[in-house]
Parts: C-alpha cells; sequence; structure tokens
C-alpha cells in the first residue's frame, strides 16, 4: 500500500494545477511596465561575409528604440565554450570567439548579425526587415559536418583556425598498438562507418529572455528561458560582458522544457540585458528560428 | 487599428488589432491571455489550440480579425465553476498526463474536441486526433492514458509509461 502522507507518499506534483488551468508563468507570458521587444536579424546563409549592415532606415522606423550590430560587442567577449579540452598532444582547444551577434561573417542558417528593440514586436519585425533587405552578405561555400570541414580545410569556418579543427582527441589514436593488436588477433573482423549525429534538442518552449535595468542601484535583471540560471548568471556577467556578479540576477521562471538546450547561454541573453539598459526599457526576444540553429 | 469583439470564455471582450494580429496574439497580448501558448508560429505544434465556435483551431493560423464576433473558448475557461478542474484537467494530472507544461493547453483543448465529438474514443483515435498536438516531454502514452480516462473508459490496460 502506497503511503498517504509523511517520508515516501505519493505526492501530486504543485505545478500541475497551474500548467493544467493555463495560469502558468513562462518568460515570454511576462509583460513588464514599458517592455521592449526584440527581434533579431538571422542570416539566411550558411556561411557568408558581412558585407554591408545598415541599419539608418531602421532606426528611424516608428517605435524603434535602438539597433544592435556585431560591431557594437566587438569590445565585450563571447559566449564561452562550457567544456575546454586538450588534443592528444596537450594543446589546449582552439576556441573562437562566438560573438553575441555576429560579426565579419555570419556561419550558419540563423546566425544573428542586428537586432532590433522596438515598442511593440510588429515594428521590430518590420524594422529587422527593413536592416535584412539593407544588407549585403556575399554568401561563401559552406562546409556542414565533420568530415567535409576537415576535407576542404581551404574553406575556413574561423578565419583565425586553418585546418577547421577546435581539437584532436581519441582514445582509439592514444592506444593505436593495442587497438590493432587486438583487431589482428580477432576472430572476426567487421568493418562500418559509424556517424555521430549533431545533437539538436528542440523544447516546445521557444527561448526568450526579458532584461531589465534598474538606474537607482545600476543592477541588472535577466529573466530567462533557463535550466541553468547560475551558469548564465556567470557567463553572462564575467565572461561576456564584464560586470560583477551580484549585479546581475537571473530568474528562471516556469520552463517548457530544456533536454539541455536550455543549459546554455545564448548570445540573445546578454542583448536582452545590454538592450534594457541602452534605453530604460525591458526588451524580450521571442523568437523560435534560434532553436533550429 | 482596428477594434474587435468576441465572446472569449462566456465574457464579450474587444482589443485593438492590425489586419496581421493573429488570434494568439489577440488572446495573448490583447486579452493578456497567456495559458494559450505559441510553440512554433507556424501550424505544427498545437501549442495555440483553442475552439472558436466550438470547433478546435490553431490560434497562430488564424487572423484575429476574421473571428470577430466569434464564441471562442480557450483553456483558461476549461475549469469548472468553482475553479476546480474540468474532467479533461482532472485526468491529465491523475495520470501525469504533463511534465512541462508547455503543449498542454493545446493537448487539453483538442482533446476536449475529440470528446465532443466521439464521447469514447480508441486509443487509435485519440492518437489520430492528437496528431497535431505535439508534446517533448511525455512521449504521449499519459496523454493518451489521460484523454481515455476522462471519457469514462478503464484505462488500467493501456501501457504505462
Ligand atoms: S504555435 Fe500554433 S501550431 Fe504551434
Ligand atoms: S509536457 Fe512538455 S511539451 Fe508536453
Amino acid at each position: 500500500m502506497p503511503k498517504d502522507h509523511g517520508i515516501g507518499a505519493s505526492s501530486k506534483r504543485r505545478e500541475d494545477i497551474r500548467f493544467l488551468t493555463g495560469k502558468g508563468t513562462y518568460t515570454d507570458d511576462m509583460n513588464i511596465a514599458g517592455q521592449a521587444h526584440a527581434v533579431m536579424v538571422r542570416s539566411t546563409v550558411a556561411h557568408g561575409r558581412i558585407k554591408r549592415v545598415d541599419t539608418a532606415a531602421a532606426a528611424a522606423m516608428p517605435g524603434v528604440l535602438a539597433v544592435f550590430t556585431g560591431e557594437d560587442f566587438a569590445a565585450v567577449g563571447g559566449n564561452p565554450a562550457g567544456w575546454l579540452i586538450n588534443s592528444r598532444d596537450g594543446t589546449p582547444m582552439r576556441e573562437p570567439k562566438r560573438p553575441v551577434l555576429a560579426h565579419g561573417k555570419v556561419r550558419h542558417v540563423g546566425d544573428a548579425y542586428a537586432a532590433v528593440v522596438a515598442e511593440t514586436y510588429q515594428q521590430a519585425r518590420d524594422a529587422a526587415q527593413v536592416i535584412a533587405d539593407d544588407s549585403e552578405i556575399e554568401e561563401l561555400p559552406a562546409v556542414v559536418n565533420m568530415a567535409a570541414a576537415v576535407a576542404n580545410a581551404s574553406n575556413r569556418v574561423h578565419d583565425e583556425i586553418p585546418d577547421n579543427v577546435c581539437y584532436d582527441w581519441g582514445w582509439i589514436e592514444d592506444n593505436r598498438a593495442k587497438v590493432d593488436a587486438a583487431i589482428k588477433s580477432a576472430p572476426h573482423v567487421t568493418t562500418l562507418e559509424l556517424v555521430n549525429n549533431r545533437l539538436v534538442p528542440n523544447a516546445m518552449e521557444p527561448r526568450a529572455s526579458i532584461g531589465e535595468f534598474f538606474p537607482g542601484t545600476q543592477d541588472y535583471k535577466l529573466t530567462t528561458t533557463s535550466q541553468n540560471p547560475h551558469l548564465t548568471r556567470l557567463l553572462v556577467a564575467a565572461f561576456v560582458l564584464g560586470i560583477p556578479e551580484n549585479k546581475l540576477q537571473v530568474v528562471a521562471p516556469d520552463v517548457g522544457g530544456g533536454f539541455g538546450s536550455k543549459i546554455y547561454h545564448y548570445g540573445e541573453e546578454a542583448l536582452a540585458r545590454c538592450a534594457g539598459r541602452r534605453n530604460a526599457a525591458s526588451p524580450s526576444c521571442r523568437t523560435r528560428m534560434a532553436e533550429t540553429t | 487599428m482596428t477594434k474587435v469583439t468576441m465572446t472569449v470564455n462566456g465574457k464579450s471582450v474587444s482589443a485593438e488589432t492590425e489586419g496581421r494580429t493573429l488570434l494568439s496574439a489577440y488572446l495573448r497580448d490583447g486579452l493578456r491571455l497567456t495559458g494559450t501558448h505559441v510553440g512554433c508560429d507556424t501550424s505544427q505544434c498545437g501549442a495555440c489550440v483553442v475552439h472558436v465556435d466550438g470547433k478546435p483551431v490553431k490560434s497562430c493560423t488564424v487572423f484575429a480579425q476574421d473571428v470577430a464576433g466569434a464564441d471562442v473558448r480557450t483553456i483558461e475557461g476549461m475549469a469548472n465553476a468553482d475553479g476546480s478542474l474540468g474532467v479533461i484537467q482532472q485526468a491529465f494530472q491523475d495520470h501525469h498526463g504533463l511534465q512541462c507544461g508547455f503543449c498542454t493547453p493545446g493537448m487539453v483543448m483538442s482533446a476536449a474536441a475529440l470528446l465532443a465529438e466521439n464521447p469514447k474514443p480508441s486509443e487509435h483515435e485519440v492518437r489520430h486526433y492528437l496528431d497535431g498536438n505535439i508534446c517533448r516531454c511525455t512521449g504521449y502514452h499519459n496523454i493518451v492514458k489521460a484523454v481515455m480516462a476522462a471519457s469514462g473508459q478503464d484505462v488500467s490496460a493501456l501501457a504505462a509509461e
């Protein structure tokens, strides 16, 4: 018999009632007084050189409060990798900068290279479309899987990394003699090619962030769709924007699934925090496209 | 901007719209009824399902101005008059038909439309009807179970997962 009270009792989930009655509070459900909206301008090509991003016309559109491009974030840090790995020869991995907004090049479909903050979501969308129309991106040949990236090393994803290799790591390579001996003495040998698929979780709730700035205390608050607000605070404060961690509060309200994808910090979160400061308003970024990149 | 009036959960409501304002935006931004979720904005996930004149629709695919005057029901209108969970909602809780809750409003609205059309659906019929509602968390078994239980059928033999 299951116990009905005390330790070991089966208990109902506390969140179910609000979820079942439409009273959950997911990030995009919030509406802070004076809230503005940010929309990203995203690459439509897998690899391209940014020749021109002209934001003048967009900046003059109704309701537009601020426009950002990669240039605005050139001086701050990039979004760091969460796990540093050494190559087999002991050298640390070569980690290219992953900027808040793409600068110089776009490297995947959906890579954001500009952003618009406006009073309404529709105004921000309209202005983002104008920036897309007023920009020129020279499409470059793309490498879209690991084998192709190594085979076409002259086609550099990151200009500063000559062979497209971030790190070279392998148990078999480290134990080559033993592996060769084991295969040689095996009664039967099968040869097959194994492909490790790229893993992309896709939660039902798209990512969204709200950045707020409190001029009186110079504090920031970031409300975001995160599985890991503590890490996001560390990354946004210490690594990307260079502000003291105690000045930034990160809140994760109800989160509509994550499956690991919301462990990481995304550029839009840093942007939301900056936009909050520049406008004394609170932009929220809502877009589904970022999920598929 | 045009003022659009309709009945939502039994109340006459109105909000300003542009021609392009979607019903989902009308409900969420105009009326602050944020129980209707937008998962994809492209008619694929079903998180935004509401009833328009009794029929389930994906509210991200309907212009608000096109349903002016309609009778709309959302997840906020599914509880009993005293605030307790309605039969379908209660079955979702009892059978653990939700985890993160993001797909849940759409699931409950689709399930309600199914049971109105077909009060005793088979497992196959439930799965077929909920084809347009995606859930990333539950693996669907317990959602199907909840819907069948809500229809008053014995679900003890259904695969538990
Ligand atoms: S938001 Fe309407 S179907 Fe996904
Ligand atoms: S409960 Fe999370 S998507 Fe269905």
